[in-house]
């Protein structure tokens, strides 16, 4: 039961300071089930893409308790951190946020050469079945601002799926793409959270997007009106 | 444990934005090759002042001070007494300095001494019919007295060597020697304070730069200025001593002083304004090479700051992947320290080819020939040291800064 959970946030409240002292968050407390396929929906301003950075362990600034694979993530420091999302936590933003300098190969290797538990052989490999599946090989060795906006988004997927990660993490992936990589992207989630069990939680503004996943979470003012599943 | 991954993201964005780092390794470069240029030209031109310097004058010289002031010697006894003494007169105390072997084998004895000499300084009058000039005649140990002061590299004509050979010649000042209009095998005649009058002939001729000398000093053996004084075989006026690095004079002075009766003075006590000149030189070299340096260093903290705030999307991604704030000071300051590296080196390399090519400008004063230069390999590690040292700082407070980004704040926009 318990290691069904994946992700558990206990009474997350947290607050902006600039310009005045505001409550984005009121007391959030949910949990994600492994192979859970999440969107976090609301309108502008309701604190989805807050919380989901405090999710992300990138924001450390806020009240409350946040679980991930068992392990507190609470009051930990910034290199514990970024180690920790190295190993645990895939991203994928709206916009692709690749490193221009860098080839869509090895775009995808840097994670996992950072976290160093692979040869660079093996790290290529799978590099390349993770473009193979998302349907890239051909594109490996370009320049990442050489692909089309599709292309790249999903040079993204591929880099956050490079170490195995427990979580994928999306702010509006989909949010700068045409209906078709949209699609495509989204099947992609699916077959990741169906087949491979790989927990998503994504922040998005597309109401299709929303409706297919298996759960939505609905923020407005910094609370929880709604959740419903549709599995 | 990653630092190669942080190394590899280093080299990619050097090489990516080549020219960025061309200019950056430039301004290295130049401040390197300014720093090692300026500092060779400042030690070269040092080397050949003191060289010019030390053509006349010994690291420590012994010689007899003379006899105290005894005006008052009556007062000391009676201190609270009224004594007229007028026309005090000081009676003949012993010239030069007695018992010379003693003190040259104590001397040679001394670790550190690199060359002793003796000498026989007479005032003279030089005369060639009726032109009359005063100067100084030298009676020197031939073979010592070119140990110590390399005379024998400013003989313009005729060959040191043969003085000792013979007792009848001597060598003149260049000047000196236009003045009397005297050429190899003229005679010269020389007249003593004493009145003594002797014909020596010139065999040869010599100019170390220095006016005051090359105008007024002329050598002949020791033996013949004792000759010219008739005193004995042990007679010296002066005792000439090098060591070995001419700054550390002062230990000997201090050992042999209370053990030699006689005055004991190093270059340094004599002549102040040498000492001053050579370190206000060292200390304008420093400043200039300093300021290069520094201005290399603000070249390299911009370009470094302006890398920082364009990539500062890609360090939030960085930091989003999993990359620590050390990381991504990792990965800055590798980028300023092979700027540093490859710029010292080829810093290194152009500084000694502008020297190269300065030291090769004629520049015919003073017995020089062309521009002075040394070429000192502790003055090119030091160059090295200090580039790395300014790209490490100035890349550091950028990378600082690089690893202090917040990734929500730039990520979320």
């Amino acid at each position: 039961m318990a290691a069904d959970i994946i992700l558990k946030s206990e009474h997350i409240v947290k607050y902006f300071y600039e310009p005045e002292k505001f409550q984005v968050l009121k007391d959030l407390s949910f949990d994600v089930k492994r192979g859970e396929f999440l969107a976090l929906i609301g309108k502008s301003g309701s604190g989805k893409s807050t919380l989901l950075y405090v999710l992300s362990t990138m924001d450390t600034d806020y009240e409350g308790t946040l679980v991930i694979n068992n392990t507190l993530l609470t009051n930990r420091n910034q290199n514990d951190l970024a180690a920790f999302r190295n190993e645990h936590i895939g991203f994928v933003f709206q916009f692709h946020y690749l490193l221009p300098e860098f080839s869509a190969l090895e775009n995808i290797m840097l994670p996992a050469l950072k976290l160093n538990k692979k040869s660079k052989a093996e790290i290529e490999e799978k590099a390349y079945q993770n473009l193979t599946l998302l349907g890239l090989k051909d594109q490996a060795l370009k320049k990442v601002n050489k692909l089309s906006g599709g292309q790249q988004q999903r040079v993204a997927i591929a880099r956050a799926l490079i170490n195995d990660p427990s979580i994928i993490m999306g702010d509006e992936p989909t949010g700068n793409l045409d209906t078709q990589n949209s699609q495509i992207v989204f099947d992609i989630f699916k077959e990741l959270s169906k087949e491979r069990h790989q927990t998503i939680i994504a922040v998005t503004h597309d109401v299709d997007f929303a409706n297919s996943c298996d759960r939505i979470i609905e923020l407005r003012d910094g609370q929880i009106v709604s959740t419903a599943s549709h599995s | 444990m990653s630092a190669s991954v942080n190394f590899y993201i280093a080299t990619v964005h050097l090489a990516s934005s080549i020219k960025q780092t061309i200019v950056a390794m430039l301004g290295v470069t130049f401040g390197i090759s300014m720093y090692v240029f300026m500092t060779g030209f400042m030690t070269g031109v040092n080397n050949i002042q003191t060289e010019l310097a030390f053509s006349a004058l010994a690291h420590i010289r012994v010689y007899n001070d003379g006899p105290a002031d005894k005006t008052n010697i009556a007062k000391r006894v009676y201190p609270n007494d009224v004594i007229n003494l007028r026309n005090a007169k000081v009676i003949r105390y012993t010239d030069g300095i007695k018992n010379s072997a003693a003190i040259l084998s104590l001397l040679q004895s001394q670790p550190n001494v690199s060359g002793v000499t003796t000498q026989v300084n007479i005032n003279v009058f030089f005369k060639n019919a009726g032109n009359k000039i005063n100067g100084t005649i030298s009676g020197v140990d031939v073979i010592n007295e070119n140990k110590v002061f390399n005379i024998s590299k400013y003989v313009v004509q005729g060959n040191w060597n043969e003085l000792k050979q013979r007792s009848d010649g001597i060598f003149v000042g260049y000047e000196l020697a236009k003045n009397l209009s005297l050429k190899i095998n003229d005679n010269l005649n020389v007249l003593t304070s004493d009145g003594i009058s002797r014909n020596y002939k010139v065999i040869g001729i010599y100019q170390t730069g220095i006016l005051g000398a090359d105008k007024s000093k002329a050598y002949i053996t020791i033996n013949a200025a004792r000759q010219l004084l008739a005193f004995n075989q042990d007679y010296v006026t002066d005792i000439q001593i090098n060591v070995r690095d001419f700054n550390q004079t002062q230990p000997l002075v201090d050992k042999l002083a209370p053990v030699i009766s006689y005055r004991v003075e190093s270059w340094q006590m004599s002549n102040h304004q040498l000492e001053a000149a050579s370190g206000l030189r060292d200390i304008i070299a420093i400043a200039v090479s300093f300021t290069i340096l520094i201005v290399a260093g603000f070249g390299i903290y911009n370009i470094m700051s302006m890398t920082i705030n364009q990539k500062i999307k890609e360090i939030a991604i960085l930091k989003a992947m999993g990359f620590s704030g050390q990381d991504v000071t990792v990965i800055f300051l590798t980028q300023s320290i092979v700027i540093g590296i490859i710029g010292g080196f080829v810093g290194m390399g152009l500084g000694f080819v502008i020297s190269k090519l300065v030291s090769r400008v004629p520049f015919e004063v003073a017995g020089l020939h062309t521009l002075p230069m040394a070429f000192t390999p502790t003055d090119y590690v030091l160059a090295f040291i200090f580039s790395l040292m300014t790209t490490f700082i100035a890349g550091y407070l950028p990378a600082r800064k690089a690893s202090q980004v917040d990734p929500v704040i730039i990520i979320r926009g």
